[in-house]
């Protein structure tokens, strides 16, 4: 009977999802800023 | 190769002479030692931890604090007169301008721990018996692994507004490598071990330095020429 | 090589369209790792925070090597494209450095009972990390171009020296750090399932890597344009 630690998968998925997300739209942002 | 040699040492004579006359570096990377060592000192519990299980870790905090402390006062001087400009415009190989630079704060380093180690021994009560001549050699070929690199550091960071807090900064991950082998080495030292037990781990310090002084050198003249 | 506006628009867009499909890429990670990887016996679902944590370990890897042999690129031919790229790869690899230090406790702590180990690859990561964050302290700091160009590379170079004396002094220290199993010669001892998964981890991370980096680069070509515009 494998341990019950799913919790923990879905903090690191949404940890990892915020980084790559976040970083994602701070670079658009500055992307946008740049343009004009 | 001689000439060369000659050269650096003139000028590690010259920074060395600088210091000895106003000796600010030795004196405050020499009392932040002390001060080190004597709060680790009353901020442990000689019940629950033996000294010779915390000794070597102190004695490597103070070392490397007092390493940077001694590294970031040499490059200040230098700015605070100009007087680095001006041995720019002298014709020195940049190589050799680095080896002076480089004698010069490893012998600072090198006098900070000869007062500290005397210290360490007396605060904490340590019997090194036959550990000192290893203990000698592993704080030589350490420092000179934090040295090498620190050199180059202060050159770049002397003209930033923060370069006291930078060199630390920058300094940080290089000196893991020597640190961590150096505790180790220290460690089974002070408990005693023979010498030939910690051979590979001063060969890999050993290593650590000649790869890090060859860069440095190499690197040295794209940091202080235009 | 003056930097112009309208190039810079459109390494931007470029960069923007393959961090989107990077993007993509993660999430249809994660889906494959929930619905498609079998569950491991002994570890359960934490185990799958693998698919995400060892792809971005390689991406910091790669993102610290590539600054690395930029600098000493940059320090031979100082063609300030390569400077660009240089702190752009530095900067992303910040962010892979990020991930792995916060998915790899998370991982830690269910399967080895700590949160901090301090084991190769987990430590590895750390001071890769400071050193990054050196380099953009140093950067930031200088604002001449040449001369931020020049030591940044002088660092990168250190750095990526550095690299393996850290790998060797850890290592030689303890190590908690799984087996690699999945570059065993013989056959890897992962399902099919879940070495697919793995392999496809890593590519989109890889693609994410340089969807990230072309965009960073494409703003800084912006900024370089307009200061050369205001200049002149």
């Amino acid at each position: 009977m494998p341990p019950d630690n799913g919790h923990f998968l879905a903090a690191a998925y949404t940890v990892a999802g915020c980084i790559y997300l976040g970083y994602t739209v701070s670079l658009l942002l500055r992307a946008r800023k740049a343009k004009r | 190769m001689g000439r060369a040699l000659r050269l650096a040492l003139v000028i590690a004579a010259k920074d060395i002479r600088l210091e000895l006359r106003s000796r600010t570096s030795l004196l405050s990377a020499s009392v932040f030692a002390a001060l080190v060592l004597i709060v680790f000192n009353f901020a442990r519990d000689p019940t629950a931890v033996a000294t010779v299980d915390l000794a070597p870790s102190v004695l490597w905090v103070t070392v490397s604090f007092a390493a940077v402390v001694a590294m970031n006062r040499a490059f200040t001087v230098e700015r605070e007169n100009a007087a680095f400009d001006g041995l720019l415009l002298a014709p020195v190989d940049r190589e050799i301008l680095y080896l002076g630079k480089f004698l010069a704060n490893l012998a600072f380093v090198l006098v900070v721990e000869a007062i500290a180690l005397p210290l360490f021994v007396l605060f904490f009560n340590i019997d090194l018996g036959g550990a000192l001549p290893g203990l000698l050699i592993t704080l030589l070929l350490a420092t000179a692994g934090f040295v090498a690199v620190g050199t180059v550091f202060s050159a770049m960071v002397v003209r930033t507004r923060f370069a006291e807090l930078m060199l630390p900064i920058l300094l940080l991950p290089f000196m893991v490598p020597p640190l961590i082998f150096a505790v180790k080495i220290s460690v089974l030292l002070l408990a005693g071990r023979p010498l030939s037990e910690v051979a590979e781990g001063l060969r890999f310090l050993a290593i650590y330095d000649v790869v890090f002084v060859t860069l440095s050198v190499l690197l040295f003249s794209a940091v202080v020429d235009e | 090589m003056t930097a112009d506006l309208a190039s810079a628009r459109r390494v931007m867009i470029r960069g923007a369209v393959l961090t989107v499909l990077g993007l993509l890429g993660v999430g249809l990670v994660m889906v494959l790792a929930l619905a498609y990887t079998p569950e491991e016996i002994n570890q359960g679902l934490a185990q799958k925070i693998f698919y995400i944590h060892a792809p971005s370990a390689w991406a910091a890897m790669l993102s610290v090597v590539l600054t690395g042999l930029a600098s000493m690129l940059y320090l031979w031919l100082h063609d300030p494209r390569i400077d660009r790229f240089a702190a752009s790869s530095a900067e992303v690899g910040s962010i892979f450095c990020g991930v792995v230090l916060t998915t790899g406790p998370i991982w830690g702590k269910p399967i080895w009972g700590t949160w901090w180990t301090w084991d190769g690859r987990l430590t590895l990561t750390l001071f890769l990390f400071f050193l990054l964050l050196g380099y953009h302290t140093l950067r930031a700091a200088i604002r001449e171009p040449f001369e931020r160009g020049r030591f940044s590379a002088v660092l990168g170079i250190m750095g990526m020296v550095l690299v393996p004396f850290i790998h060797l002094s850890v290592y030689l220290w303890r190590g908690l750090h799984p087996m690699p199993i999945v570059l065993k010669p013989s056959a890897p001892s992962l399902d099919p399932q879940m070495l697919r998964t793995l392999l496809i981890s890593f590519g989109v991370m890889t693609l994410l890597y340089v969807g990230f980096v072309t965009l960073r680069y494409g703003i800084q070509l912006a900024h370089d344009a307009r200061e050369a515009a205001d200049a002149s």
